[in-house]
C-alpha cells in the first residue's frame, strides 16, 4: 500500500473509533494537507469478552450493522477499512494495560466508594490525552486530532483555548476538562466546527463506509447486561460493603442492602423498600454502608466540593461561572472559592442530584476553564 | 478502493515471502487446471498430474522415501496439528501404545503447537513436558533426557525458532527419542529456503512445512510422515491424500510449493543471506547504544537476527519503520496486535520490558546490501526520537 508520508506538510496522528465522528476527522485532515497517520486504541482484549450479538439455533440474525457500537473489534475493522479508504496508513495502538489500571481499576474502585465514576474522562486523561500523545510524539507527529465535538479558539491575547463545539447538543467539552494548557497547541479537534447532521452529510458524499453508522451511548467496555454485572463479574462478594437503607432525615431503617454500588444519586428504581411518596437515593455512604432515601426535595442542593481540579484559564472567586455537575446537566451559575486542596461550589440556585464521582466541569460562556471531580 | 502498491523494504521473511516470480508466472497455467482431481473424466486429468507431481517432488526434496509420505495440507499450522493430533488419536486405545501417554516439546513452541499441547493435557489426560530454553536461545538437553522414558510417546520439537532463528540439535534430540521408542516429529516450517533440510539427514518420523514461507502460495503446507507412523486424519471426508487429509486439494497452492521445492535455491540457500545478517548485525551494535542481539555466537538460522533494543516500545518502533516504508516485526506474525509480550521470549526468561522491545529482522533471498543500509538508517533515526521520549 503505498502510503508514503511527504516528511515536508505537518504530520497529524489522528485517534480513530471506527465511528462516524473520527472517520470526519481523518478525512477532512487529508483534504486540508496534513500527513495522516490513523490509529484505534485497543484497550480491552475482545477475545475474551463473548460478542454481545446473541443468537440462538433457528433464531434469525439481526443485522449485526445496527447492533451498538464502540468496544468490539468490528470498530477496529470499520476504522481500518476508513483509513484504507483515505489511503492513510493505520495501525493499532495497544492500551488494555493502561486502560486495566486507569480506566477500569479507577471505575471499579469508585463504585466501591459509593461513587458514580465517568470513565470516559479517565480515559482522555490517562490514555487518549497522555498515552497516544506520547506515541503521537514518538512517531514524528505535529498533532493529535481526535473526533471530540469541541473547539480550539485562539483568544485577544494569543492564547489557544477549547471552546464548546458548535453543534452545542453534541458538545464533548465537558470530557475534556482534565486536558493539560501545555498540550492543546498539539491538539487537533476537526468535527468541532460542525454540526453533527452536516458532519454525517459530508460522511455521505465522501461515501465513507460509517456514513450511517449508529452513535456510541453509553460506556464502551459494559455490555448490554449493565454495569452492575460488570462490577459483579469483576470484584470480588467480601469487597463489597452492604448495609441499611435507611429514611432521611429520621434515620428510620427502612431496609438493608447487598452493596452501595447499587445505587446512585437520584434513583428511584430497585430500591428494594416500598413507600407512599416516590422517594431517591440522596446519599450513600461507604464508611458504614449507609444509603439514605428521601423525598425529591432533599435531593437539590446549592454547594458542592470538587478536587483534583484542573484549569485551563484562569477566574476570580467573584466571577459567575456556568457549572455542569453531570454530561447531560444544562449547566447552571455558580460560584468557585478555593478551599484546601480545591473548589467551594456555590450556585445560585439549588442544584438536582450533585453526584459524588461526576465531574464539575466550569465554563465562561462557552469557554471551558477547566473543572473537578465531585467530593 | 484500489491503491497503488508500492514496495517498502521487506525484512519479515520469517513471517512470509513474496511468491517467486515462476510462481506467479504459473498462476494463469496452474488456474487453468481447475478440474477436480478426484473426477473420473478428462477434466481432472491436469489436476491429477499436478498433485501426483507435487507428491514427488515434495518426498524428492524433503528426503522421504515415497510420495506417500507426503501429506498436502492447508499450511503450517494444520500439518503440525494433523501431526500431532492425528497421532495421538491414532495411538489412543491400542494395544502396543498401552502405557505410552506423555508428550515433550519446548516451550518456545509457534502457538499451534503450545495450544495442541494444553489440549492434550486438558482433553485428553496426556502428561506434557515443556523443556526450557535459555537466554541465549540453548535448550536444556538435560531436562529433556530426565523427561524422556518408555512412557513418552511423541516428542515435537521445532527446527528452528521462528522468533528468535536458534537452531536446536534435531539429530541428537530424535536419537534420544528413538532410544526411548518415542516418535519424533519436527516443525520444519522454518526451514526450506533458509537452510538445507531434508528428513532422512534427521531421521525424523514426522515433519511439517508450509510453502509460503520458501516463496510459494498461500494455503499449502506439508506433512512427512515416515512409513507406518500411526497417524489419524484430522479432516473426515473424501479419499484424498490416502484418506488422511479430506477435501478438494488447493491445487494452485500446491502446485507452487511443488515447484519452489525444486528451487536450487531450497536446496542450497545462498551464502550472501548471512554475509548481510552479520553485516547488519556488527552495523546495529556499531551504532545503536544497549542493543542485546538474542543468542548472538549460538547457532541461528543465517537470515534472523532478534533484537532487544533497551528503552524502546518495540510497537512504536514497528509503526514508525513502517511509515518509513520499512516492513519488520517484533515476533511471531499471528500475535501482532496482541499486547501481551512474546510468550517465546518470556518462556526463555526475558523481562516483560525487555520482550516489549524488541525486533525480528528476516532477510529473504533477494534482500540486498543497499536496503540494510537504508534500513539501519531509518532504524538509528527512529530509534533516537523514541529514545529522546522514552
Amino acid at each position: 500500500m503505498d502510503y508514503k508520508l511527504s516528511n515536508s506538510k505537518p504530520r497529524v496522528l489522528v485517534a480513530m473509533s471506527g465511528g462516524v465522528d473520527s472517520s470526519v476527522a481523518a478525512a477532512v485532515l487529508k483534504e486540508q494537507g496534513y500527513d495522516v497517520i490513523g490509529c484505534t486504541m485497543q484497550v480491552w482484549d475482545y477475545t475474551k469478552n463473548t460478542c454481545d450479538i446473541t443468537s440462538k439455533p433457528g433464531e434469525v440474525q439481526a443485522n449485526a450493522k445496527s447492533a451498538g457500537t464502540c468496544c468490539s473489534s468490528v470498530d477496529v475493522d470499520d476504522a481500518r477499512a476508513v483509513a484504507d479508504q483515505l489511503g492513510i496508513p493505520f495501525y493499532v495502538i495497544n492500551c488494555e494495560d493502561k486502560f486495566q489500571a486507569y480506566v477500569i481499576d479507577q471505575f471499579l474502585d469508585d463504585y466501591m466508594e459509593g461513587k458514580t465514576p465517568i470513565p470516559c474522562v479517565n480515559c482522555n486523561t490517562f490514555l487518549k490525552f497522555d498515552h497516544l500523545y506520547k506515541k503521537m510524539k514518538e512517531l514524528g507527529c505535529d498533532y493529535l486530532a481526535t473526533g471530540h465535538y469541541a473547539q480550539k479558539i485562539k483568544t485577544e491575547e494569543g492564547k489557544t483555548q477549547i471552546y464548546t463545539s458548535s453543534d452545542t447538543w453534541k458538545d464533548q467539552t465537558y470530557f475534556l476538562f482534565t486536558l493539560k494548557p501545555e498540550i492543546i497547541d498539539h491538539l487537533l479537534f476537526p468535527v468541532g466546527t460542525w454540526t453533527k447532521p452536516e458532519l454525517r452529510k459530508y460522511a455521505e458524499d465522501k461515501e465513507i463506509g460509517v456514513a450511517q453508522k449508529k452513535d456510541s451511548t453509553g460506556i464502551c467496555f459494559i455490555g448490554k447486561s449493565g454495569y452492575k454485572k460488570f462490577i459483579e463479574d469483576h470484584v470480588a462478594d467480601d469487597l463489597y460493603t452492604p448495609g441499611d437503607i435507611k429514611k432521611f432525615p429520621s434515620g428510620k431503617v427502612l431496609g438493608q442492602h447487598s452493596g452501595i454500588h447499587n445505587f446512585t444519586y437520584g434513583q428511584r428504581k430497585q430500591l428494594g423498600v416500598s413507600s407512599n411518596v416516590p422517594l431517591y437515593v440522596i446519599k450513600t455512604d461507604a464508611s458504614n454502608g449507609d444509603v439514605w432515601l428521601g423525598e425529591e426535595e432533599s435531593l437539590y442542593s446549592s454547594e458542592a466540593y470538587i478536587e483534583n481540579t484542573n484549569w485551563l484559564d484562569s477566574f476570580s472567586d467573584e466571577d459567575v461561572l456556568d457549572v455542569k455537575v453531570r454530561f447531560q446537566h444544562k449547566g447552571a451559575p455558580a460560584k468557585l472559592k478555593k478551599e484546601g486542596q480545591g473548589y467551594k461550589l456555590v450556585f445560585e440556585s439549588p442544584q438536582r442530584a450533585i453526584t459524588p464521582g461526576q465531574a464539575a466541569v466550569v465554563y465562561r460562556n462557552s469557554q471551558l476553564l477547566g473543572g473537578g471531580w465531585i467530593r | 478502493m484500489f491503491l497503488p502498491m508500492s514496495d517498502p523494504i521487506y525484512l519479515d521473511h520469517n513471517a512470509t515471502t513474496r511468491p517467486s516470480a515462476d510462481v506467479v508466472d504459473s498462476i494463469v497455467e496452474w488456474a487453468g487446471h481447475w478440474g477436480n482431481p478426484s473426477s473420473i473424466h478428462r477434466v481432472s486429468r491436469e489436476p491429477k498430474r499436478i498433485m501426483r507431481e507435487a507428491h514427488i517432488s515434495m518426498a524428492k526434496n524433503v528426503g522421504a522415501i515415497s510420495p506417500l509420505e507426503i501429506i498436502f495440507t492447508s499450511g503450517g499450522s494444520e500439518a503440525n496439528n494433523l501431526a500431532i493430533k492425528g497421532f495421538f488419536s491414532a495411538i489412543k486405545n491400542k494395544a502396543q501404545f498401552l502405557g505410552k501417554n506423555e508428550f515433550i516439546t519446548t516451550a518456545v513452541e509457534h502457538p499451534c503447537i503450545i495450544k495442541q499441547a494444553q489440549f492434550l493435557k486438558d482433553t485428553w489426560g496426556i502428561k506434557v513436558h515443556f523443556i526450557p530454553v535459555n537466554k541465549a536461545g540453548e535448550i536444556d538437553l538435560e531436562f529433556y533426557k530426565n523427561c524422556l522414558s518408555e512412557k513418552t510417546a511423541l516428542v515435537s520439537i521445532m527446527f528452528a525458532n521462528n522468533e528468535t532463528g536458534h537452531i536446536f540439535p534435531i539429530k541428537k534430540m530424535v536419537e534420544m527419542a528413538h532410544e526411548h521408542k518415542a516418535y519424533f516429529h519436527c516443525d520444519a516450517v522454518q526451514t526450506f529456503g533458509k537452510v538445507k533440510f531434508n528428513v532422512k539427514d534427521y531421521n525424523v518420523d514426522m515433519a511439517s512445512f508450509s510453502g509460503h514461507k520458501f516463496y510459494a502460495l498461500k494455503g499449502a503446507g506439508a506433512l512427512y510422515c515416515k512409513g507406518q507412523t500411526p497417524l489419524d486424519p484430522l479432516i473426515n471426508g473424501g479419499g484424498q491424500e490416502r484418506g488422511r487429509r479430506a477435501g478438494t486439494e488447493n491445487t494452485m497452492a500446491i502446485a507452487s510449493m511443488s515447484l519452489m521445492s525444486q528451487s536450487s535455491l531450497v536446496a542450497e540457500p545462498p551464502q550472501l543471506v548471512k554475509e548481510l545478517r552479520d553485516y547488519f548485525e556488527v552495523e546495529v551494535e556499531k551504532q545503536i547504544s544497549n542493543v542485546e542481539i538474542t543468542g548472538k555466537g549460538n547457532l541461528r538460522l543465517p537470515n534472523t537476527s532478534h533484537l532487544i533494543i533497551k528503552n524502546i516500545d518495540g510497537e512504536t518502533l514497528l509503526i514508525n519503520l513502517d511509515v518509513e516504508g520499512f516492513a519488520v516485526s517484533t515476533g511471531a506474525a499471528c500475535s501482532s496486535g496482541n499486547p501481551e509480550p512474546s510468550p517465546v521470549l518470556l518462556a526463555m526468561g526475558f523481562s516483560k520490558e525487555e520482550a516489549q522491545s524488541s525486533l525480528r529482522v528476516s532477510l529473504g533471498w533477494k534482500t540486498t546490501k543497499e536496503e540494510i543500509d537504508n534500513f539501519l538508517k531509518a532504524l538509528v533515526k527512529v530509534v533516537k526520537r523514541q529514545r529522546e521520549l522514552f
